[in-house]
Order: structure tokens, then sequence, then C-alpha cells
């Protein structure tokens, strides 16, 4: 009894200085674990999937996310923060929700969407409220030098899932990608095609598994000049 | 028998419905006159009858929001938000007069604040409207509007004492204030002391003369 006590003192000041740090992102099982399921049913998922969405509460509490994706939900191409406007809603509570519960990993972002600052209806007011908004009409694009090798990646591999304009597929949780940032599109391949995306859906590791760095590079800035009229609905 | 339970506390519930129901009220409705009154007695002998005070590094409170103040003289009360000076005076306010206390404060007109280093407004300014991606910080004016004017859920900044913020930033790094859901635990960890410095002065040159409604 005494050896576990001495044993808890250093962990007992270990919790005492953590706590002078902002709370970490949880950390919940991904791709890399066997078993894994791409969108497996979740709680939090379905209660803001039924949640009867508000988009005006949305604006409000969409305040916490305007520093950095911008009060137009255009992102920065500079700082691939991702364009927000115009995303089908259920890819963007899929997304909040994994980052809340730990199955997309990003530090920078999980304290302003955790779920003691933002509610499981507010994730979809949030949602709702960033669906609706216009496409912005500039975005960050790539070189531009090697679209032909782009385009017939993106046809090939691509447009199944993610449509011929790059529209996504809000009912299967597909992302819109056209007009995307080039620099997001990049980052967020190349995480799918080495693991470190865990939310990532197997479907698209294995489509992209053989591509270099430089068929991701021509395929992403293929997908951030398809046209902003492509939005769907 | 169960019956019977169960109307009592149906009754029970409409009785503590209808006494609760003025108290609410009067926790969101304050009257400036009848706070004046109140911050006469309490609080100007630090922050002044126009809210500012002559006292380093205590805030500005003229037409800041009255919903934040009111949260903010809650906390401190409760423990939430700790000072080795407010609790004892804010100790003494009732729940009813909180909100008249917030609603004089709300009413005064804005001070334009002093700047005490110009050569940091452009770096301040910089951060403020833009953030630090490379690090994570938001900018300011996401949440605190381009004008540092706030909202019902976040105050305003625009005018604010430097020393003020200051302390505010160094208690948020090290986890003395918590009392905002750690959203600014996050961001001042990760603000360098050179963009501290410089975004309190860009806030203290920041001038929105007319109180906003909540």
């Amino acid at each position: 009894m005494m050896t576990r006590l001495v044993c808890l003192g250093p962990i007992a000041l270990l919790a005492g200085i953590a706590a002078a740090s902002p709370p970490v992102q949880p950390h919940a099982p991904g791709i890399e674990s066997p078993g894994y399921v791409w969108n497996a049913p979740n709680e939090e998922q379905m209660i803001a999937l039924a949640h009867r969405a508000d988009p005006a509460n949305g604006e409000e509490a969409y305040a916490v996310c305007r520093g950095c994706h911008q009060a137009d939900g255009s992102g920065r191409g500079d700082a691939i923060y991702p364009q927000l406007a115009g995303q089908h809603a259920s890819v963007l509570i899929k997304q909040m929700v994994d980052v809340r519960a730990g199955r997309r990993d990003n530090p920078k972002m999980h304290p302003f969407v955790a779920e003691w600052v933002v509610s499981s209806e507010e994730v979809a007011d949030i949602a709702a409220y960033l669906a609706q908004l216009p496409i912005p009409p500039t975005n960050l694009k790539g070189e531009g030098t090697d679209l032909a090798r782009g385009e017939s990646l993106y046809v090939k591999d691509c447009a199944t899932c993610h449509g011929a304009q790059g529209e996504g597929d809000a009912a299967e949780f597909y992302p819109r990608v056209a007009h995307q940032h080039y620099s997001y599109l990049d980052h967020e391949s190349k995480l799918i095609r080495d693991g470190g995306r865990r939310n990532a859906n197997p479907e698209m590791v294995k489509a992209i598994k053989g591509y270099s760095d430089a068929d991701i590079a021509a395929v992403s800035d293929y997908m951030s000049r398809l046209t902003a009229e492509s939005r769907p609905e | 028998m169960r019956l019977l339970a169960i109307q009592s506390l149906a009754v029970l519930a409409g009785c503590v419905g209808i006494l609760y129901a003025p108290h609410l009220l009067a926790q969101t409705k304050g009257d400036p006159e009848i706070g004046a009154g109140i911050a006469a007695r309490v609080c100007i002998a630090c922050h002044a009858d126009d809210g500012t005070s002559p006292i380093p590094n205590t805030p500005r409170l003229a037409s800041q929001h009255a919903t934040y103040l009111v949260k903010q003289m809650k906390d401190y009360r409760e423990g939430r938000r700790t000072s080795e000076v407010m609790g004892n005076f804010v100790g003494a306010l009732t729940d009813e007069e909180i909100p008249h206390v917030a609603a004089y404060y709300a009413a005064r007109e804005a001070i334009p604040g002093v700047v005490t280093d110009p050569a940091l407004l452009a770096p301040g300014r910089a951060l403020y409207d833009d953030g630090n991606p490379g690090s994570g910080v938001p900018a300011c004016s996401g949440c605190h509007g381009d004008e540092g004017e706030g909202t019902r859920r976040f105050p305003r900044l625009a005018g604010q004492d430097v020393g003020y913020t200051l302390e505010q930033m160094r208690r948020y790094a090290a986890g003395e204030r918590t009392n905002d859901r750690g959203l600014m635990q996050a961001v001042a960890d990760r603000m360098s002391e050179a963009e501290t410095l410089a975004v309190a002065q860009y806030i203290a040159s920041l001038t929105v003369l007319e109180a906003e409604e909540d």
C-alpha cells in the first residue's frame, strides 16, 4: 500500500503540471487499428445529424472558427486552412465530430471545437450555416503545369466518389473537392496516402496508394480549378 | 399514493416555476440607474464612475457587454475567476444587484485607450487581424470583432488597458484564468511574448465609441 502511494506521488505532481497546459486532443482508434470501419455509426454524429439545424445559431457559434477559417468560410490557402463555405453539412459534421473524438488528429483546431466549447447541436448548426454560404470567388490553385495528368488521374480514380465536377456526395459523406485550396488538397491527400489521416476511407487509401507526390500535386491542382458553379442542390 | 406523489410534485414544480421566472428576468435585465447607486457604493473606488481607473492593470469597463460583466462578477463571487481584490467586493453583491451594475457600466460612454508603445501597433494589428498560422494562433478579430467591439458571447477589447490585457494573457497562459471554456488558454499558450506585447498595444488603440446592444 505504502509503495503504491509513493509511486502515485510523481503521477499526481505530473497531473498538477498538466492542468496548467491546455487540455490535449483525445485519441481514438482510427485506420491504423485492426477492425477499423470508416464512418462507423457513433452517438455524437447521430445526434448532430438528427438535430434540426439552425443556420442563424450556427452563424453565431461559428465565431470560434472565424479566426482561422474567415468570416466568409473561405479558409486560407497560404495557411492550409480549408475552404468550408459550400461544403456538404454531412461532411462538415463528420469531420468536426472526428476531430472532437480524436479520430482525426488536429491539435491546433481541437481547443476551438472541443465538446466544452461547441455542443453536438451547434456542430450541426455551424455545418448548416457553412453549407449554405456561397462558394468564395477565389482560391489558391497549383502551378497549372500538369493539368492533363491531373485530369486523367481524377477521371480514373476520384470521380466515382467525388463526382465528375468534384461536387462530392452529401449522402455518402464524400466531400466536395471542387475549388478547394490546392494546398489543403495536396496536404490531406498525402496524409491519406501515408496513413496520417486516421479517419480516412480505406477505399481512398487504396485508390491513391501508388501516387507519387507529383501525381498528388497534379490532381490537387486539377481539383482546385473545378468550377464553383458545380455546386449541387 | 403514487398518483398523489406525482400530483404534489407537479404542484411543487409549478410553484418553483412561478418563483423562478421573475428571478430569471432579474438576472438578465439590469437597470443602469439602479446600478449607478450600487456602483457608487461598491465599484467606483477602483473602477471610477466612468469605468476607467487610475489604478494600474485594472480593466476599463465602459461600454463592455453587460452579459460579459454579469458572468465575470458571478465567476468572481463563486470562485471560478480569482483575484486578490475582486472577490471581497463582488461577494457583497446579490443576484439581483449584479445585472444592474453590469447595465450601468455597459451604458457608460467608451473612452479611448492609452497606447504606450506606438511602434508595436503594426505588428499588433497583423496578429489581431490574421493570427499566426504557424503556431495556430487564430485572428483575435474572429471572436472579438474587427474593431474589438465584442459580441454577447465575447468581450469587447477596444481601448482596454495595456497592463490589464497583459496580466490576463499571462494568467490564461499559466492556467490561472480558466473561466472561458479554455479558449484563451490555448491562444495565450501559443503566443510569443513579443506577439502578446504588440497585440495589447493594438487593442488599446482600437476605438469603438458606440456601445453595442446585447
